[in-house]
């Protein structure tokens, strides 16, 4: 795999802003160290991003550039230190922790490298998940994974356990309960990193297409644009084609930025498609 | 919540055994030890539960237990006799006595004595013969659980008691003492002949009240005009109790055993629901991520402690209940006893052990940071 380098065409354009629609993501200085004194880790300093609903943002970079921090930080697990992350219009820092908890239950999805699934739990059951935190019966919350299942093609095994699946598997389980509660807001760490090139590329095609769904059933404003707003961390060259913008950071600060029509003139950086066709061949 | 919290703990099989099994084991040492040591202390009365009839008991002042006495004078049965509103004072002998057995061995029993002419204090049951027979010379009663203790003797045998000739008349059933030994029953006569005690020989003076008189007001009567201590079966019973703890190490083995139970029930917890909470930290860090607060995970980490603590009383509870239904047998050696008071003390010190057992727990779901999820 092999990551663009920073002058790369597809990485040049204007710093963390878009043209696009109303705004799901709007960071203004947002900066956070870890520890103190001389041991302190600078992980975010002064970051600015916009990011509107519909879009499909990745976040590129070196390993502890702060990709990860950032996207915590923009799906309010975690505080910044300074400046302002409004998701929604509302800044994370400014509600107590159940307002916290209560905004991430309705608006974000989470999809992680790592799958995260609970392996007691069968795989209907780990979908339901956020329906259930949501307060929704069990039996309604099951049908409704059940259709998130069928969407990711799992439709037959809803009774197996994580540990049955196949990584592919278990990241398309992932992604069922990300967006079973139809949040507005998806955050990806990483999702394609543990998975072979098909994998990766049924992953992120179901990703895809999860940006392109209709994000608009908690509380969207009547007319906003369709489209749930995806945020990817990865290193995965492979990938970038399926981004609507490119954010690269470095060092805790974005480096640059790229939009889709630049990335369709990119074709050249090699893809999971380009792969498969490769080992088609 | 609840049920996937439920679903994690139950489908985590081996932890989810070792939890229940930990409980269940503690709960085991806890209410059973606490059973048989009730047990052995009721056990202690069982001479004073045989007998009925008196209102008092009338004995040296220092005397505590059945077997532990400082004998009375025929002089003192007369004075108690003369107190005003005793309807009746008989004497009452109770001591240990070697049995020679056919073989040449020997067993210690406890010998009771009752008066011939009205057989105060006589057995609560009798079994075979009739009890007019004691007064027959040298007749004797034996209850039915110490027969095998004495070569299961039949009525019309003989037996050496002290060397002295006893005849077997009957069979009576009686609850045993605290040492467990042979029961024998048969005259206040022939009791003094079997173990001589010496030149003053009555252990306790039985006593009735008059109608209508207050027993307490009569003990209060007795003390002052004899100087004996006068007690009612009550006072009695605390007396036996004070000197079975007080005197025996029993309270203190059974102490240390009960006290041993808990540790190990909230070690094993605390070890176990620990490590079980640790192992699932990235899991409730997930669920706290997406949106699940605090006190809900809290919730279901107690949840997860009080079923695995109730399934784990049950059955430790259940095993006590079998051991008890075994200690129910007629002559059984150990007779655990089991109110519901120590039941709810075993449910109390159980759920304070997985109480005590989970806080470590709480504090890391309760300090848990959603970040680590992107870790």
């Amino acid at each position: 795999m092999s990551h663009p380098p920073a002058n790369h065409p597809i990485l040049a354009g204007p710093h963390g802003q878009s043209t696009a629609g109303p705004l799901a993501v709007r960071l203004k200085g947002v900066s956070r160290t870890f520890g103190e004194g001389k041991t302190a880790v600078h992980a975010l300093r002064g970051i600015d991003l916009e990011v509107p609903q519909g879009e499909l943002v990745m976040l590129v970079g070196p390993s502890g550039c702060g990709k990860t921090t950032l996207v915590s930080i923009i799906s309010g697990v975690l505080d910044s230190d300074a400046g302002v992350a409004e998701v929604f219009g509302r800044d994370w820092r400014t509600l107590s922790n159940d307002e916290r908890a209560i905004r991430r239950q309705d608006l974000v999805g989470f999809v992680f490298q790592q799958f995260n699934l609970i392996p007691t739990l069968t795989v209907i059951e780990n979908v339901s998940v956020p329906l259930l935190i949501r307060g929704v019966k069990e039996r309604d919350a099951h049908e409704r994974s059940a259709l998130a299942l069928a969407r990711v093609g799992l439709g037959d095994r809803f009774d197996s356990f994580p540990s049955q699946l196949s990584g592919g598997m278990q990241q398309r389980v992932a992604i069922a309960r990300a967006v079973v509660g139809t949040p507005r807001l998806i955050v990806c760490d990483e999702p394609t990193a543990a998975l072979d090139a098909k994998r990766g590329q049924d992953v992120m095609e179901i990703i895809h297409e999860a940006s392109r769904l209709d994000g608009s059933h908690n509380g969207s404003p009547t007319g906003s644009p369709p489209g749930r707003c995806v945020i990817v961390v990865t290193h995965d060259s492979r990938i970038f084609h399926y981004a609507d913008r490119i954010v690269e950071m470095d060092d805790g600060r974005l480096k640059e930025t790229v939009s889709r029509h630049i990335l369709e003139e990119a074709r050249h950086v090699p893809t999971y498609r380009d792969d498969a066709d490769e080992q088609a061949k | 919540m609840n049920l996937i919290a439920l679903r994690m703990l139950m489908r985590d099989r081996g932890k989810y055994v070792a939890l229940v099994a930990g409980l269940a084991f503690a709960t085991l040492l806890l209410a059973q030890q606490g059973s048989i040591f009730l047990g052995l202390l009721i056990r202690a009365t069982g001479p004073l539960q045989n007998v009925a009839q008196p209102d008092l008991w009338v004995t040296d002042p220092f005397t505590r237990y059945v077997l532990e006495f400082r004998p009375m004078s025929d002089r003192d049965l007369q004075r108690v006799r003369a107190v005003p509103g005793v309807a009746w004072a008989e004497p009452f002998f109770s001591s240990r006595t070697p049995v020679e057995l056919p073989d040449g061995s020997f067993k210690t029993a406890q010998l009771i004595g009752i008066p011939r002419s009205t057989l105060i204090g006589q057995p609560p049951v009798i079994t075979q013969g009739r009890i007019e027979d004691l007064r027959a010379p040298d007749a004797v009663f034996v209850d039915e659980s110490s027969r095998p203790r004495l070569a299961d003797v039949q009525i019309g045998q003989t037996l050496k008691l002290n060397d002295r000739r006893a005849i077997v008349v009957g069979f009576c059933r009686v609850k045993l003492g605290f040492e467990s030994n042979a029961v024998i029953y048969t005259t206040y006569d022939n009791a003094i002949r079997f173990t001589p005690v010496g030149r003053e020989n009555i252990p306790f003076i039985l006593v009735k009240a008059q109608d209508g008189l207050d027993p307490k007001e009569l003990a209060a009567q007795i003390t002052e005009r004899t100087g004996l201590g006068a007690f009612t079966r009550k006072e009695m019973r605390d007396r036996t109790i004070d000197f079975i703890l007080g005197e025996t190490g029993i309270g203190i083995n059974f102490g240390i055993t009960v006290l041993l139970g808990f540790v190990v029930g909230l070690a094993v917890v605390t070890a176990i629901f620990y490590q079980f909470t640790l192992e699932n930290l990235r899991y409730f860090a997930v669920l706290k991520a997406m949106g699940t607060r605090s006190r809900t995970l809290v919730r279901m980490v107690l949840l997860q402690a009080v079923v695995v603590g109730f399934i784990g009383f049950g059955i430790g509870i259940g095993g006590v209940g079998a051991f008890s239904l075994l200690g129910r047998q007629p002559g059984a050696e150990l007779t655990p006893y089991f109110p519901w008071q120590l039941l709810l003390l075993a449910l109390v010190a159980i759920l304070l052990c997985i109480f005590l057992g989970s806080l470590l727990s709480l504090r890391k779901v309760i300090a848990l940071e959603p970040g680590i999820v992107f870790k």
